[in-house]
C-alpha cells in the first residue's frame, strides 16, 4: 500500500506537468482555429474549372473570412463555397452575379450557341468556374445562397513562380 | 526624468497585458465550444409554435450532430436562411435528400445535398414551402433543449409527420 503511495507521489509533478504543456497546446489550437476560421486560412485547390486563374495540379490560395462577414464579396471575386450538392466538399469558384443581377450564360458551351438567361434571387450568387468548358457551377446546380460562401480567395501562395494576388476580372 | 516615469508603468502595463490575454484565451475557449460542441439561442416568432413560443424561447443547440451524419426528418433545427444570410432560423426538418414532400396539391423530391423544413405552425411560417429546398451546407445545429421559458423546460423531440410518409409512398425515389 505504501509502495502505491510512494508510486503516485512519484509520478504527480510530471503527472501535472504534462496537464499543464497540454492545457497550453490545446489553448494555442484555439487560437489557431479562431484565426483560420474568422480572419484567414490557406485552403490548396485543385482540379480543372479554375483555369488558367488556377492550376490543375494544385494550388495554395490564402482565403480570408472578413469580406463575407461584411457583405463586401462581390462580382468578379474568387470564392471559396461549401458545395450545394455534397455538404462536405468545398468548391473554389468566381462570382458573376449578385441577387436581382441577371446572367446570361452558355447552356452547353462544348456542343451548342444556345443560352438561358436567369435572375439571381434573393439572398443568393451565381458562381461559375472560370474554365466553362470543365466547370460543374451554377449553371447545372442554379443559384448559391450567400450563407454557403467561406470566404474571398485573394493570395496565391504555392506554386512559388505564381506567388502573388489573384487578381480581379 | 521622464525615462523613470515609464519605468514606474512598466509592471503595471505588464500586469494588464497580461490580464486581457487570460481574458482572450477564455473567449477563444467558450467560441471553440460555441462552434464545435454546444450553443444557446433566442427564438422568437410564431413559426414553431406550439413547440416553442412567440415571444421568446432559450433554447440549447448542439453542433455534433450535423457533422457526423446526415440529420434525419423530424428534428428541430437551427439553420441560416437562405433569403437573409445574416439570419439565422429555426424551422424542423420535413424530408431529407431523396424524400418526396408535399400535399394532395403538389408534391416533390428533394434534390441531394439539400433538405426540406417546415415550421410547425403551418399557417404562420415562410419555410421551403416557399422557397424551396435547402442546401444541406446551411444547417448549423440541432435544437435539442428548451430553457426558457421555464413552464417548457425541456428536450425538443423528433416529430415524424404522417402525410409525408403517406406521400412517399405512391411516388418514386428518383
Amino acid at each position: 500500500m505504501s509502495r502505491l503511495f510512494q508510486f503516485v507521489r512519484q509520478w504527480k509533478p510530471i503527472i501535472k506537468e504534462g496537464f499543464s504543456q497540454s492545457f497550453l497546446i490545446a489553448k494555442f489550437l484555439c487560437l489557431l482555429h479562431v484565426t483560420n476560421t474568422h480572419v484567414c486560412t490557406p485552403v490548396l485547390v485543385y482540379g480543372p474549372s479554375m483555369l488558367p486563374t488556377l492550376n490543375l495540379t494544385g494550388d495554395v490560395v490564402l482565403v480570408e473570412h472578413l469580406s463575407q462577414k461584411f457583405g463586401k464579396v462581390g462580382p468578379g471575386d474568387v470564392v471559396v463555397v461549401r458545395s450545394p450538392e455534397n455538404p462536405r466538399k468545398t468548391v473554389t469558384k468566381r462570382i458573376v452575379a449578385v441577387e436581382g443581377e441577371s446572367v446570361t450564360f452558355l447552356v452547353e458551351p462544348a456542343l451548342s450557341d444556345r443560352s438561358h438567361t436567369v435572375v439571381v434571387p434573393r439572398g443568393h450568387v451565381w458562381i461559375q468556374g472560370d474554365n466553362i468548358y470543365s466547370s460543374r457551377d451554377s449553371r447545372q446546380f442554379g443559384p448559391v445562397p450567400y450563407g454557403l460562401i467561406l470566404g474571398k480567395a485573394f493570395w496565391r501562395v504555392w506554386p512559388p513562380d505564381a506567388f502573388g494576388s489573384l487578381s480581379q476580372e | 526624468m521622464s525615462l523613470q516615469v515609464f519605468r514606474h508603468w512598466i509592471p503595471t502595463v505588464k500586469d494588464a497585458f497580461d490580464r486581457t490575454l487570460m481574458v482572450a484565451k477564455f473567449f477563444c475557449g467558450l467560441h471553440v465550444t460555441n462552434t464545435f460542441l454546444c450553443t444557446c439561442a433566442l427564438a422568437m416568432g410564431p413559426s414553431m409554435l406550439p413547440t416553442l413560443n412567440l415571444t421568446g424561447s432559450l433554447v440549447l443547440v448542439e453542433r455534433l450532430s450535423i457533422r457526423f451524419g446526415k440529420m434525419a426528418s423530424g428534428e428541430v433545427v437551427l439553420i441560416r436562411s437562405p433569403e437573409e444570410p445574416r439570419k439565422v432560423v429555426i424551422k424542423r426538418i420535413v424530408g431529407v435528400e431523396g424524400d418526396a414532400v408535399g400535399n394532395e396539391e403538389a408534391t416533390a423530391v428533394v434534390p441531394k445535398g439539400h433538405i426540406w423544413i417546415e415550421g410547425d405552425n403551418k399557417h404562420n411560417s415562410r419555410d421551403s414551402r416557399q422557397f424551396g429546398p435547402v442546401p444541406y451546407g446551411l444547417l448549423e445545429g440541432r435544437v435539442f433543449w428548451v430553457m426558457w421559458p421555464p413552464e417548457d423546460f425541456g428536450s425538443v423531440g423528433r416529430k415524424v409527420e404522417n402525410n409525408s410518409l403517406e406521400s412517399s409512398a405512391g411516388c418514386q425515389k428518383t
